[in-house]
């Protein structure tokens, strides 16, 4: 039953796993069934032509064009609340769509356009690629993925900086991945920061390991689909702070506290073992490039006038890149010059097929 | 109650008709078996049972003390991916704790690299490990929930493979709290380099070499 087992969707694992009492428990069931965690990719790597890395409306149209060319195309992304359009609760400037319209939902039909023409989509985290293989390898948590030629589509809703105290205490109770590190915060207090549908989840997740969770939102209200809100907002171990700025996380050898400011009151130090960072902000996620491409001092990615970066077969688009406005429909079109350039890149063909010839 | 199924064993048999040379797996265990040695040992006889290429051997870590100090065990439950047959090799890969979750696949990864013969490391890293002089023991925490372990295990294991200076064990967190305490583990994968170099998450092969370069 592996198969059934292999965590499609990243909140479907942690769903599964909340009824489990306690680590013995958690270890036991990976045992007897969820040894297909690591086994799905066991028949090779999946491969594809084209992997999309985020499903905002730059991946989801580079999509449709890939698929459309028939190119085999795989899009994995964290998720439709993720990005920047997701979270739009109304857009109204979509050129054929007069709206107002939910960004979820605009990304919605989109995506569903990428998959009439035979896109796959997967809902998981890229942890990381190796770009030195051939045919390039894609890293997602649950399973590994070869593809020729990848679009980089992940946007900029990463963090600008890290707040004092974080990069020094990081594994010293600093973490940002509550599924590898929750046991090791066993009874003891933990701070979780964000304000979306990852740190709300991995919340949950603490729930079963730690004592009390401080869930620390740096917004006025969560950007969060609303089943996970409920969830969150009716758990007698997590306590939420809305409107509250991280400042500092504070220890010596490990964490002993976070200091926070709520808007317009006192900074504080809320003592904590264990802090869970998932705050969002303006840069270019490039995390799990892990240092294979270049990026320019403001972190984005360079690429030339087919969206090629330095890397042959390595495509970039839409908020990844500085020089451009930041709107959907310009991350759409840069998708479909970036799937064009990828079926040229493939198949050394001139030209997409076209409607209109 | 066998803790492989049906469908995991099918896709493993097909993955083992690729093994051209034979493998042999070594685990330690004890009369009284340890938490999760029973499950450690039966998991290592079910995976061996489906390749004539994949050999088993068990030992007790308390009755056969000389064997595991042969092979520099020290704690239990253990396990060894190994060059079995005639001419057998131990390259210094080990698993301390259960290999299971997202680790189990390291297992499998470990056995079809060790019957291949080839790491597949970096043209870099392939001369650095060349030109060791003196041992370096890399020690991976992980646990078994944890997606981003199996990448920094198995670049443990294939520096063990490729150069008889280096040793690799994953260590399951959570079994070894005392490990766990004395290196400071409260985030994994962790990587311990001879004792006193650490290093955070699964790095690229890159930034492990320097922090390696570091130790060694």
């Amino acid at each position: 039953m592996f198969r059934e087992l292999q965590f499609p969707k990243h909140q479907s694992y942690l769903r599964d796993w909340s009824n489990l009492e306690d680590w013995t428990n958690l270890k036991k069931m990976n045992l007897n069934m969820d040894l297909g965690m690591g086994l799905s990719n066991l028949g090779g790597p999946k491969e594809y032509d084209v992997i999309i890395v985020g499903g905002g409306p730059g991946g989801a149209s580079a999509a449709i064009y890939t698929a459309r060319a028939d190119l085999r195309t795989l899009v994995i992304d964290k998720g439709l609340t993720a990005g920047a359009l997701g979270i739009t609760a109304k857009i109204s400037n979509y050129p054929g769509v007069p709206g107002p319209i939910a960004g979820a939902d605009l990304v919605e039909i989109m995506r569903r356009q990428a998959e009439s023409f035979g896109a796959e989509f997967l809902t998981d985290k890229v942890v990381g690629v190796d770009l030195s293989s051939h045919p390039k390898m894609v890293m997602a948590g649950t399973d590994t993925f070869h593809a020729k030629a990848i679009i980089l589509a992940t946007g900029s809703m990463g963090r600008t900086n890290t707040v004092k105290g974080e990069a020094e205490l990081l594994g010293r109770g600093v973490s940002y991945c509550a599924t590898c590190d929750g046991a090791f915060f066993r009874d003891k207090p933990v701070a979780v920061i964000g304000n979306n549908d990852e740190a709300i989840e991995e919340a949950l997740f603490l729930t079963k390991f730690a004592s009390r969770i401080h869930l620390l939102v740096p917004t006025p209200a969560f950007k969060a689909r609303q089943v996970l809100t409920d969830e969150i907002t009716h758990h007698p171990n997590v306590t939420i702070q809305m409107g509250v700025r991280l400042k500092e996380i504070v220890g010596e050898d490990q964490v002993e506290g976070v200091r926070i400011q709520p808007r317009g009151g006192e900074e504080t130090v809320l003592p904590v073992n264990g802090a869970f960072v998932y705050l969002q902000g303006g840069q270019p996620i490039t995390d799990y490039l892990m240092g294979q491409v270049e990026t320019t001092e403001a972190g984005c990615l360079s690429v030339d006038a087919e969206m090629q970066t330095s890397v042959p077969g390595l495509y970039a688009i839409g908020d990844l890149l500085c020089s451009h406005i930041k709107q959907a429909v310009v991350a759409a079109a840069d998708g479909v010059i970036a799937a064009v350039a990828v079926d040229k890149f493939i198949h050394g063909r001139n030209k997409i097929q076209t409607d209109w010839k | 109650m066998a803790l492989l199924q049906e469908a995991d064993r099918k896709v493993l048999k097909e993955k083992f008709a690729e093994l051209k040379n034979p493998v042999k797996m070594v685990v330690f265990t004890q009369e009284m078996e340890c938490q999760y040695c029973k499950e450690t040992r039966q998991l290592a006889e079910e995976v061996a049972e489906l390749s004539d290429m994949i050999t088993l051997e068990v030992y007790d870590f308390v009755k056969h003390q000389e064997i595991a100090e042969e092979y520099n065990v020290d704690k239990i439950p253990a396990t060894i991916i190994m060059t079995g047959g005639d001419d057998p090799k131990d390259y210094g890969i080990r698993f301390y704790g259960i290999p299971s979750g997202y680790e189990f696949s390291s297992i499998i990864e470990d056995i079809m690299m060790v019957a291949g013969g080839e790491t597949g490391l970096g043209a870099e890293m392939k001369a650095w490990a060349a030109a060791l002089d003196k041992p370096v023991h890399l020690q991976v925490f992980v646990t078994p929930t944890c997606p981003y372990c199996p990448r920094a295990v198995l670049m443990g294991h294939q520096l063990a493979m490729e150069s008889d200076m280096i040793t690799a064990d994953m260590v399951e967190a959570i079994e070894f709290p005392h490990l766990s305490n004395k290196y400071a583990v409260q985030g994994v994968p962790r990587t311990v380099i001879n004792e006193t170099i650490h290093m955070e998450g699964a790095a690229p092969e890159p930034m492990l070499l320097a922090k390696l370069k570091q130790a060694a």
